[in-house]
């Protein structure tokens, strides 16, 4: 019976204008009610064929049923005249506007016409969270909220609009356990109310926590419909990947020796007045991997910014090898032998428009062993470029391929092999497999922990719980700008543990945390 | 998309938009001309679109113009070097416009070498082009190093300045400079061994000055895409962030780059004049640095397709020339078929529907035979 299903897409194809096939005769179909998962690697498709669904790009091949009903989503407007409401991945929120203005963005109540009417803002905004049982405060600025509640705001803003199916673009990779149980007795209780759910992820515990029925995709092709209480995590995990992966990461114990990075009493007030680094203090040894754990948002991104100049502390000192680097250059410090795997590879990390060799060889044009006289060693750099494609296992067609044309991970891979490959003393790598496939993530996991027991420092930054406290030797926790918590050895820390110091729920003593200053 | 279909989408494009431009211009032409019936305008506007696209190539009898198409190489000359400063600075994202000022104070620093600098022959010519490009590299380090330090845009500057340059040297030729034996303005002659020598002594002021400017389009195109320099140009154009984070001094590069298209719209402003005149009177701004603007764009900021731009500009603006002169059609009609063309190459859309089934044709063929190894693979197994 065709009305079981609420949303339809039959054989959607899609190429984008660079020529890559993100999509290739998927069919998804979801039932009304149904908490719907759609899994699948980076890359695999599931945004693309989102994005579809919400109107914000049009198939090259197939059709949309929404309702029994064949549409044409040319907008996002005519997917919300649909009932389709997205939440996406990155917020979509006005920082400096509060909750209850965000919610009413595009479709403001006016009082005599003109003016907008805040308090019947306001109204609606508590309306729908006490409706829906999803807490907001309506007059907090959205800056100052945390991450969980903008995803609320998000939710609400989609539901505020009309949508009765609801996409939720990887919710929970910005929250802690604690924010995403809450969250999943949130969809549950939506669910009841009729709502329909299409939730993309690609954590197995959670898909198997919370959704009836998955979709998988893999290279842009449907793998199947399944239901969730027939599939095993390996099962699916098979299926994503066309592999069992084991994400577990053998390292033997770090025998870490002379400091390399010293960072002390570091502090930073951004530019709204918010203290975003409290005396900071910690070292980094040779031969060890520090992470550095916490929920967004919580001083680390600044920290990695005053670590490579790209922001300016207001007080505090930072020497790699004894050796002042605050105020230097990106170049000379580079030149101190720190690389950077930074947190935004889009922005800092490649020059997307030029090629792979391009990319390659930014930090090193200038050297000797690359350049002939005034002019570059072509040859030289052919073979750099080649023998780093091949180590580093960048799938390409060509070294002058363009970098954007690469998927995610493979982008992330070209980055990794720039910073890897420079001969550095001390790594930075910030949220260095996020959002990018299993197999790339596995590679440049492997990496660091290769890299640390050659008697390089790293420096590892990372949201996503697992990584960090797979790969660290050992672990501070940072909360409101301080390290909350410093964690010798990693092997007997259990999640609910680290949320509750990543929340500010807990926090150590300052002896206890003057210990990662190893003095 | 691979290469071959991708050469011929730039081929079709580029064709549909001189199509189009062609198109309008005969439209204007039949609209305008001052035939009595529609039977005379057309022919007038046949005769007209004759003269415009195989004028400059070709006499009405037949047979190659050959002074015709030296004056087409003749006016590629300043055309080129404008445009290669351009393709210099647009690669960096600087959108300075200050090539047409520079030509011009190039020219002009080069005639006053040329004219009062005691120099001996082959040393003279070649000191006053030097000198030009010289005064010009550094006028381009106020828009540049305004940019680089203040944050100003480099645009604004690069535009004002051209207007600053233009009424300095107009001020110094009117009121301490100019041959007050002559009935217009213009400087003293040039000293006689100051000239550049012609390739073809017909009148075309076709110079050597045009073998210089095919090498400095190889020498710019090696360093664009042969030195570090160049290179960090390039990524600086792309994504500057990048270029910080990756260690490149961006300021200096940012400077860099304009004062070396100052250098390059100096230089065929020095070219310009010796190869083509005997005094300097330039009243106006020459339009050549508009047109390395056009050209520019239409190489796609690649040195290497600037000589084809430019020659293309060249000969459209001969046709137009002759199209004046025998059909009495508006020379500024030039203006409008420029401005048609520009539209179309610039605009990223046109026919992207055509693009798009291109792509998309590509990308199903190289799916189909990855299948298909796939599938041989299997059988092997």
């Amino acid at each position: 019976m065709a009305e079981e299903y609420v949303v339809q897409m039959k054989g959607i194809t899609k190429v984008y204008p660079n020529g890559i096939a993100a999509n290739q005769g998927v069919d998804l179909n979801i039932r009304r009610g149904e908490i719907h998962a759609l899994m699948g690697e980076n890359g695999a498709g599931k945004s693309t064929l989102m994005k579809m669904l919400f109107g914000l790009e049009q198939p090259t091949e197939g059709e949309i049923w929404v309702n029994g009903e064949k549409v044409n989503l040319s907008s996002p407007t005519v997917a919300i005249s649909k009932g389709i409401g997205m939440v996406h991945q990155h917020f979509m929120l006005v920082p400096s506007l509060t909750v209850a203005e965000n919610m009413v963005l595009g479709m403001v109540p006016k009082k005599s016409g003109l003016f907008i009417d805040k308090k019947k803002a306001v109204e609606l905004t508590e309306e729908y969270s006490k409706r829906f049982n999803l807490h907001v405060d309506p007059t907090a600025k959205v800056m100052d909220i945390p991450v969980g509640m903008k995803q609320k705001v998000e939710i609400l803003k989609a539901l505020v609009r009309g949508a009765k199916i609801l996409i939720l673009d990887e919710p929970t990779a910005v929250l802690t356990t604690q924010e995403t149980s809450e969250l999943f007795r949130e969809l549950v209780n939506l669910k009841k109310d009729g709502y329909t759910i299409i939730f993309i992820s690609h954590k197995l515990n959670e898909i198997m926590e919370i959704t009836d029925r998955m979709t998988i995709l893999r290279g842009g092709r449907s793998m199947g419909v399944h239901n969730t209480s027939d599939v095993t995590p390996e099962v699916i995990s098979r299926l994503m990947v066309g592999r069992d992966v084991v994400l577990k990461v053998e390292k033997d114990r770090a025998k870490p020796t002379d400091e390399v990075l010293r960072v002390r009493d570091l502090e930073y007030v951004n530019e709204w007045g918010k203290k975003m680094l409290d005396k900071v203090s910690f070292s980094v040894r040779k031969g060890e991997i520090l992470g550095i754990a916490g929920v967004e948002g919580n001083g680390q991104k600044e920290l990695v910014d005053m670590l490579f100049h790209l922001n300016t502390p207001n007080s505090g000192t930072v020497t790699v090898n004894g050796e002042n680097i605050i105020g230097l250059s990106q170049r000379d410090i580079r030149k101190k032998g720190v690389s950077l795997v930074p947190e935004d590879r889009m922005l800092y990390g490649i020059a997307g428009a030029a090629s792979i060799q391009e990319n390659i060889i930014s930090d090193r044009c200038g050297e000797k062993r690359l350049n002939k006289g005034l002019l570059f060693d072509m040859k030289a750099i052919h073979e750099e470029t080649d023998r780093l494609i091949q180590d580093y296992t960048v799938l390409c067609k060509s070294r002058d391929q363009r970098v954007d044309n690469l998927s995610g991970g493979n982008i992330q891979k070209v980055v990794v092999a720039r910073e890897f490959s420079n001969d550095p003393c001390l790594i930075i790598a910030d949220q260095p497999t996020r959002g990018i496939d299993v197999g790339a993530t596995e590679f440049i996991r492997k990496k660091l922990v290769e890299l640390s027991r050659s008697g390089i420092a790293v420096l590892l930054v990372s949201a996503d719980l697992n990584e960090v406290m797979e790969l660290s030797d050992s672990l501070i926790v940072m909360y409101g700008g301080k390290i909350a918590a410093y964690f010798e050895e990693t092997d007997d820390l259990t999640d609910s543990v680290m949320g509750e110091y990543m929340l500010g729920l807990n926090h150590q003593t300052p002896d206890e945390i003057r210990r990662v200053c190893h003095e | 998309m691979n290469k071959k279909r991708s050469i011929i989408f730039s081929l079709v494009r580029g064709t549909a938009a001189i199509l189009i431009a062609l198109a309008v211009a005969a439209l204007l032409i039949f609209v305008s001309s001052d035939g009595a019936g529609a039977g005379e305008k057309l022919a007038q506007t046949a005769d007209a679109m004759r003269q415009l696209l195989i004028g400059p190539a070709f006499k009405s009898s037949g047979g190659i113009s050959v002074k015709n198409l030296s004056d087409v190489l003749a006016a590629m000359i300043p055309i080129v070097f404008t445009g290669l400063a351009t393709c210099v600075m647009f690669s960096a994202n600087q959108f300075n416009l200050g090539a047409e000022g520079g030509i011009m104070l190039g020219a002009f620093v080069a005639s006053m070498v040329a004219i009062y600098a005691p120099l001996p022959p082959v040393v003279l010519p070649i000191a006053a082009i030097l000198a030009g490009a010289l005064a010009v590299g550094a006028m381009m380090l106020i828009p540049a190093v305004l940019k680089a330090k203040l944050g100003v845009s480099e645009m604004v500057n690069s535009l004002m300045l051209n207007y600053v340059v233009l009424y300095f040297i107009k001020y110094l030729l009117n009121s301490h400079l100019a041959d007050k034996s002559k009935g217009q303005i213009m400087s003293y002659p040039f000293q006689a061994h100051a000239a550049i020598p012609q390739l073809i002594d017909n009148g075309s002021k076709l110079s050597w000055g045009f073998v210089v400017a095919l090498i400095f389009v190889v020498l710019v195109y090696l360093f664009m895409y042969r030195t570090r320099w160049g290179y960090s140009i390039r990524m600086i154009g792309i994504n500057q962030d990048f270029a910080m984070y990756s260690g490149m001094k961006v300021a200096a590069v940012v400077i860099l780059s304009q004062v070396l298209g100052g250098l390059l719209a100096g230089m065929g402003g020095g070219i310009e004049v010796l190869g083509r005149y005997t005094t300097f009177n330039w009243n106006t701004l020459p339009g050549y640095g508009w047109t390395g603007i056009t050209v520019a764009i239409l190489a796609g900021n690649n040195p290497a397709f600037v000589p084809l731009a430019a020659f293309f500009m060249a000969y459209l603006n001969k046709g137009c020339n002759l199209m004046s002169t025998y059909c009495g059609v508006p020379s500024q009609l030039i203006d409008i078929l420029q401005a048609v063309i520009f539209v179309f190459f610039a605009a990223e859309q046109f026919l992207s529907g055509y693009r798009q089934k291109l792509v998309v044709k590509s990308t199903q063929e190289e799916l189909k035979r990855a299948a298909q190894e796939a599938q041989e693979k299997g059988e092997v197994k």
